[in-house]
């Protein structure tokens, strides 16, 4: 009987550390009214926003909770402080960002990445916006990439409320109405018209706070004939107690757009991730996912693409880690709603010391879509029985004039394949530990260079094993 | 009663309406009588359904409950173990108009033995009605089972074709439905691949027109250690037709060595059919193999071009090819008999059940 590889969890150990709350502002726990008032206040909302969150609030009471899914038994709304305020404002240099909050993103590499590949970051902890600053020569552009809060009371507020959870109804979903009454931080990123933004944006949440929850929401609209490369990150410390990630993403792809939005994710294993991603694509658009998730306890994680103008098209690249204590629940949805549009869906998944890995999508072809293409591929691998891999992929045709392909494999290492690379000189634990990472090579290619190699940080380097 | 059915063994999100499907004011009265030609080598008696071990089927509890309230007998068909059965087990249900019924069927093959079955579910062209069926199974250990189901009822029927068997160690089961005609057609399947190296090859044919719904919810259970599963779906969809397959390879702990396939292809003749299909793999084991794929849509432009430059119009050749995925699954029927009768009521020549 062929001997085992053992393939590490992926090496936490430099996102886990914490501070103290030291002078932050903590809202009580639970939810109630009161406390959406409290949040409406503290972040000074016009008085439509303080509507939407008390109608949402009002949603949340009475949608019932998925069942669909992995269990969130675990999370108690009534244990978790829905906004913690660092006691810091917003900065635009590094030097004026509280030491400790600092040195957490300085451990992170994110002031390193603003200085050699971005053209603007945003860093929040817990509930609130630390820095935001964009490079000068992507605000001579005319891009603007700013907090939310303060986009709602500048020039854009009027967009901000045309779009604002728009793509996203509280309505959608019970986490999708609890993000309306409680949502904070986040950023705002327009692009005008004919502006190709080479170098990417990024947004790191942070969340530090024990038995918190994170709600920011990202609002990007790119006018037409314009591209944008959007990078985001999130990480956080192990805490015995739950956490909640509940962030909303909202894209609007103008027509002829790209926007590229690439996610690493890389929660700690307390943290409950229930997050909504969803772009509107019009005419000959695009949007492409680069989507990585490693951490969290649970995940609820399936952007969304809706082809709304004809000729839009939307990719979908994602690999998913399950380890011990994870039930990661991951996949996409495409809805074509015009003719001539097409979706490419490619993801891997890997399940290891018991973690669950779930595959799970959904492609709808509206009748109004002729000559749609759709085509899903979705691999898994299973590297011990102790583990779960679950492939459910849906899909909805309601036009003849369409092309729909979908494939799936679920399985091991193939012995096979380290027979060859054994026969061509590799010992057993390298031949089996490079499949593995070759496996995940799918998003680590399509991430700008940097970040492939902090992916590779997660995975590969990892997978050194040993027989037994 | 109001029925769920066909349930996904693991249900995703509600706003597809791809989890289960529904019935309400299910009302039977009675069973139909069924035509039997029995060879020889096969023992009938009729039991109750108490009688009978528990098995899950593909159609879900709420059937089992319907077949258990409406008190019908179990009509059950065993070989003897090392028999070689030498004719076909025929079981013909000729539904009337505006009837209600439930009907059901154990089949036994016995260690080493094989049995051929073929269930024919008609009824007049345009008849309504009611009628459901359950049929249950047990693949005994070398044994072999090759059932083969064909349905063409009237345009006003509603049916619900329910089925669940075991495969015990080497046991192999072959199942053939082929869907030709109905108004409202259910089709639940749910096979326990129990022993070692038991195995399930399933090729499920359908054409659905008018405004006819079909239902299907395929289950392999895969516990034994290398077994393997084959199920391939093939159709065609015309007119208003609306069609769901979920399909489910669960490949549970234990099940180590073994491999699922599972595979469906569909034709949308018309703009106006809709087609879902829910391919699902469940995996707890690792040393295992799943693998699922469909297309769904269209023909494929280089076929069409092809033709079309031979001389067909499009209309010719979209039929042509129509024919072809149902043909491919009645090629797999072994009996000539049954096979000469499937190809006689394809060519619009039915003689069973005609007023």
């Amino acid at each position: 009987m062929a001997e085992k590889t053992y393939v590490a969890d992926i090496d936490r150990s430099m996102y886990d550390f914490r501070y103290d709350e030291k002078d932050a502002y903590r809202i009580e726990e639970g939810l109630s009214p009161e406390i959406v008032e409290q949040i409406s206040k503290e972040k000074n909302d016009p008085q439509w926003m303080h509507d939407f969150r008390m109608k949402s609030l009002e949603i949340y009471n009475h949608t019932q909770m998925p069942d669909w899914g992995p269990s969130i038994e675990g999370l108690n709304m009534k244990n978790i402080a829905t906004y913690v305020r660092p006691n810091t404002k917003m900065a635009n240099d590094w030097d004026s960002v509280p030491e400790e909050i600092k040195d957490t993103f300085e451990r992170l590499g994110i002031p390193q990445a603003e200085r050699k590949s971005l053209a603007g970051v945003g860093a929040q902890y817990d509930s609130e916006l630390v820095y935001h600053n964009v490079q000068d020569f992507a605000e001579k552009l005319g891009v603007v990439y700013s907090d939310i809060e303060s986009a709602l009371h500048g020039p854009y507020a009027d967009m901000i409320r045309e779009h604002f959870m728009k793509l996203v109804p509280p309505t959608d979903h019970k986490f999708a109405a609890l993000h309306g009454a409680v949502w904070s931080g986040g950023s705002f990123v327009y692009v005008p018209e004919g502006v190709h933004l080479e170098i990417p944006l990024q947004s790191y949440f942070r969340l530090n706070a024990k038995g918190a929850g994170q709600f920011e929401h990202t609002l990007i609209i790119v006018e037409d004939n314009a591209y944008l490369h959007f990078i985001e990150g999130c990480s956080a410390p192990k805490y015995n107690v739950a956490n909640l990630h509940a962030g909303c993403v909202e894209l609007f792809v103008g027509k002829n757009s790209t926007i590229r939005y690439s996610t690493i994710e890389n929660w700690s294993k307390n943290m409950y991730n229930l997050n909504t991603k969803r772009a509107k694509v019009e005419e000959g658009g695009k949007i492409e996912w680069v989507s990585g998730s490693f951490g969290s306890h649970v995940s609820y994680l399936y952007p969304m693409s809706v082809l709304a103008g004809r000729g839009a098209s939307s990719e979908f690249t994602g690999v998913t880690f399950a380890g011990k204590g994870q039930n990661l629940d991951t996949g996409c949805k495409v809805v074509h709603n015009a003719p001539d549009t097409t979706s490419v869906v490619n993801t891997r998944s890997i399940s290891k010391g018991g973690g669950i890995s779930t595959f799970r999508s959904a492609v709808v072809i509206n009748p109004q879509a002729k000559n749609s293409k759709s085509s899903t591929s979705c691999q898994s691998l299973m590297l011990d029985s102790e583990s779960r891999s679950d492939t459910i992929p849906a899909m909805d045709v309601k036009t003849q004039q369409a092309d729909v392909g979908h494939e799936a494999k679920i399985g091991r290492i193939s012995d096979e394949a380290v027979f060859y690379l054994m026969s061509r000189g590799l010992p057993e634990d390298d031949a089996r530990a490079l499949i593995v990472s070759g496996f995940a090579d799918n998003v680590g290619k399509e991430l700008p260079l940097e970040y492939a190699v902090e992916m590779n940080n997660l995975i590969r380097l990892e997978m050194k094993g040993t027989n037994g | 009663m109001n029925m769920t059915l066909n349930r996904l063994p693991s249900i995703t999100w509600y706003w597809l309406k791809m989890n289960n499907g529904s019935l309400e004011g299910v009302d039977p009265a009675g069973e139909v009588s069924v035509k039997e030609e029995i060879p020889s080598q096969i023992t009938a008696e009729t039991l109750r359904l108490e009688d009978l071990p528990e098995q899950a089927t593909g159609m879900g509890k709420d059937m089992t409950a319907l077949v258990r309230t409406s008190g019908v007998p179990v009509h059950s068909y065993a070989t003897a173990e090392n028999q070689q059965a030498d004719g076909v087990l025929r079981l013909g249900y000729a539904f009337q108009h505006e009837a209600r019924s439930v009907n059901a069927v154990s089949l036994r093959a016995a260690k080493h033995s094989s049995l051929t079955v073929v269930q024919d579910f008609s009824s007049v062209r345009d008849a309504e009605g009611f009628a459901a069926a359950q049929t249950r199974y047990l693949v005994e250990e070398g044994a072999v089972l090759k059932l083969i189901q064909i349905e063409r009822l009237g345009s006003g029927y509603t049916f619900l074709n329910d089925i669940g068997g075991r495969v015990e160690n080497s046991g192999r089961v072959e199942l053939i439905h082929l869907v030709l005609d109905g108004g409202h057609t259910y089709l639940g399947v749910q096979t326990d691949l129990a022993g070692y190296k038991s195995a399930l090859k399933a090729d499920i044919g359908y054409r659905v027109g008018g405004d006819h719904t079909l239902d299907i919810n395929y289950f392999a259970n895969h516990t034994g250690k290398k077994t393997t599963c084959d199920i391939n779906a093939r159709g065609v969809l015309r007119d208003h037709a609306r069609k769901v397959f979920r399909g489910t390879i669960d490949l549970k702990k234990g099940s180590s060595g073994s491999v699922g396939n599972e595979k469906e292809d569909v034709l949308m003749m018309d703009d106006t059919v809709r087609n879902q299909t829910l391919p699902v793999i469940l995996c707890t084991e690792e040393d295992v193999v799943g693998n699922h794929g469909a297309t769904i849509g269209r023909l494929d432009e280089s076929v069409l071009f092809y033709l079309q430059s031979r001389g067909m119009d499009r209309e010719a050749v979209y039929e042509m090819m129509a024919d072809a995925r149902v043909a491919s699954v009645v090629h797999l029927i072994e009996d000539g008999r049954t096979r000469a009768e499937v190809e006689r009521y394809l060519g619009g020549i039915s003689d069973s059940n005609e007023e």
